[in-house]
């Protein structure tokens, strides 16, 4: 298996969001690529129920265009980000080309001269091309989820 | 009277004016809690988050005191202080659940019935003969001073001398008649969960932001700019399908669009922008949408019903409605500089899954602390009270178009850009905070 790989993968993404360089990171995502991050424990659905946010990549470009305007004022504040990833697990495979990793991530967050600590359990779902992987779904389970939560201007 | 101690609060508010205290002054944020918030009637909860008997939800009225709304066996919603008559514990710790048969404090074990009476003192032998008397109802879980509901929206007030709710609503209940006859069944539901949203600034700065007209083209510039900038890229049968694309763009309407929605006043600081229009007006209408509230209500009715459209109605001071979204907000202050938002989505009975989709995207989109409008609002809030340290100005003005605002019957018309909101809810503040609020019920 090629553990190795996708733990790289995995490192190099999260590496593009601490930098934050949006242009590159949203490259790792496949065109139906999405990114969520729900507002609930055990949340089965990003359309009936409510998140913190669920983008497809129509959404992540307008989210990165607003995150480098010059009159965004929540983002005049710098953010910046270090994830640190372990108890990386892949889960059986559901098809040829598609893995699902799952890995506990905690990200220090540093914005408006402050820092905080997010804990969270994170699932991939790749698409494996032979060369690379793409991103079809990155899930972002907070521990807590449904606790009053601080503006947040960058991707976990 | 209230049995609140009256006072002078003019050297602080004036008609187009309000001292920078009122942001800063954790004295005058503690007055606030038991005059504003102690005294107004504060939105609970909704009737359908407790719909089997036991079923409870908590939450606290003001910054601190607890409170649960409960369904007890005869079907009725309560709102009790979640505080044991024993030794003070909150009883109920869970933020929602069923309470099978009584509630039951964890600490000594006293039991309370859902309409909050006390059922059971374990080994109350050693009462007997003491005076103590398990009848007095400062034993029990004792109700809210008043408690009532509209359309299954529950409210409590802690002051026994509140008008009753509609009354106190006055002309601002139209909208949740409008958000309610949105269903084709006329009624409304809790769905799809909630957002917790914490802010770093007074509470007060939200309710001013809400019908502040002159700002969304300005704080929000950017993220119309980038959704309109990357949306006129794409083709356009592929636009037809973002329902993004009809949510952020109105955020950047113009001062003349802001100006003709209009806002309108009302007693006790509720007030609401739009009526005719509003910047939630040209939505789409689902085609299965429109076949059910034509079948509910005819074609004329059903017209009637979308052509009142307001953008956010506030009913001061804890909750703020979007009748065309089918969300609400519900405020509550912690301390002087911090209070917690919440946003709850509604479902429309008998509409199509897809309205209530919608109506996610939306408290999603924008409301959400990941969102692409909240966090910019709350950025300028916090500059706001950041900047109001400063001492070289004692005072925040509001005086756009004052001298226009037009009195009618029940309620204060002007235009949309002007201040008539600030006015409004200033003078109820003013109402509150010297005690004189519901003396002029008596005198209407």
């Amino acid at each position: 298996m090629n553990r190795e790989r996708i733990e790289e993968f995995l490192y190099r993404e999260a590496d593009l969001l601490d930098r934050p360089d949006l242009d590159s990171w949203m490259n790792l995502f496949a065109e139906s690529g999405t990114y969520w991050m729900p507002a609930t424990e055990d949340q089965k659905d990003p359309i009936n129920h409510i998140s913190h946010v669920y983008d497809d990549r129509v959404m992540m470009e307008i989210r990165r265009r607003n995150f480098i305007h010059p009159r965004a004022s929540s983002k005049e504040w710098e953010a910046r980000c270090s994830h640190v990833i372990g108890n990386i697990r892949l889960l059986p495979e559901v098809g040829e080309d598609v893995i699902t990793v799952t890995s506990n991530q905690h990200v220090v967050v540093w914005y408006r001269d402050e820092q905080r600590l997010y804990a969270c359990r994170v699932t991939h779902r790749l698409q494996t091309d032979g060369e690379g992987f793409k991103i079809l779904g990155k899930r972002v389970d907070l521990i807590n989820p449904e606790a009053p939560q601080q503006s947040l201007i960058i991707y976990l | 009277m209230t049995s609140i101690p009256t006072g002078d609060f003019s050297q602080v508010v004036t008609a187009t004016r309000v001292h920078r205290s009122l942001y800063t002054d954790p004295d005058l944020f503690e007055l606030e809690m038991t005059r504003i918030w102690g005294q107004a009637w504060i939105f609970i909860g909704h009737e359908s988050q407790v719909p089997n008997t036991g079923d409870y939800f908590t939450t606290n009225i003001n910054h601190n005191i607890p409170v649960v709304m409960v369904r007890d066996k005869s079907g009725s919603v309560q709102v009790l202080h979640n505080r044991c008559g024993h030794k003070g514990a909150k009883v109920v710790e869970a933020r929602s659940g069923n309470a099978r048969g009584a509630f039951r404090c964890s600490y000594h074990g006293w039991s309370y019935r859902h309409d909050g009476s006390l059922l059971k003192v374990p080994n109350e032998a050693g009462y007997e003969g003491t005076g103590f008397d398990s009848t007095n109802p400062c034993y029990s879980m004792q109700p809210l001073a008043q408690v009532e509901s509209y359309r299954g929206f529950v409210f409590a007030t802690l002051s026994p001398y509140a008008p009753d709710l509609q009354t106190w609503m006055g002309g601002a209940r139209d909208c949740f008649d409008n958000l309610c006859d949105r269903a084709p069944e006329g009624e409304v539901e809790v769905a799809g969960g909630v957002l917790r949203y914490e802010h770093q600034c007074n509470w007060k700065f939200i309710l001013e932001n809400l019908n502040d007209t002159m700002h969304p083209m300005v704080v929000h510039e950017s993220i119309v700019k980038a959704a309109e900038s990357y949306l006129e890229a794409l083709p356009e049968d592929a636009v037809e399908q973002r329902k993004e694309a009809e949510i952020i763009p109105p955020f950047g309407a113009s001062y003349e669009k802001f100006e003709a929605s209009g806002i309108t006043g009302f007693p006790f600081g509720h007030h609401y922008d739009g009526g005719k229009t509003s910047i939630h007006a040209d939505y789409s209408v689902d085609p299965d949408y429109h076949a059910a509230m034509v079948a509910a209500y005819g074609e004329e009715r059903t017209r009637e019903i979308y052509a009142f459209n307001t953008h956010n109605v506030l009913f001061y001071p804890s909750l703020t409605i979007k009748c065309a979204v089918q969300n609400i907000r519900v405020i509550r202050p912690i301390s002087v500089d911090r209070f917690i938002v919440e946003t709850w989505s509604f479902r429309l009975k008998g509409a199509p899954d897809s309205m209530l989709q919608r109506t996610l995207l939306y408290s999603r989109l924008i409301n959400s602390a990941m969102g692409m409008v909240g966090p910019d609002d709350l950025e300028v809030y916090r500059r706001a009270q950041e900047g109001l340290a400063s001492p070289s100005n004692e005072w925040v003005e509001f005086h756009r178009q004052y001298g226009k605002d037009e009195q009618r019957e029940d309620r204060t018309v002007g235009g949309g850009t002007s201040d008539l909101d600030m006015r409004t809810q200033y003078q109820a503040w003013q109402a509150y905070m010297e005690g004189s609020i519901f003396n002029e019920v008596e005198n209407a």
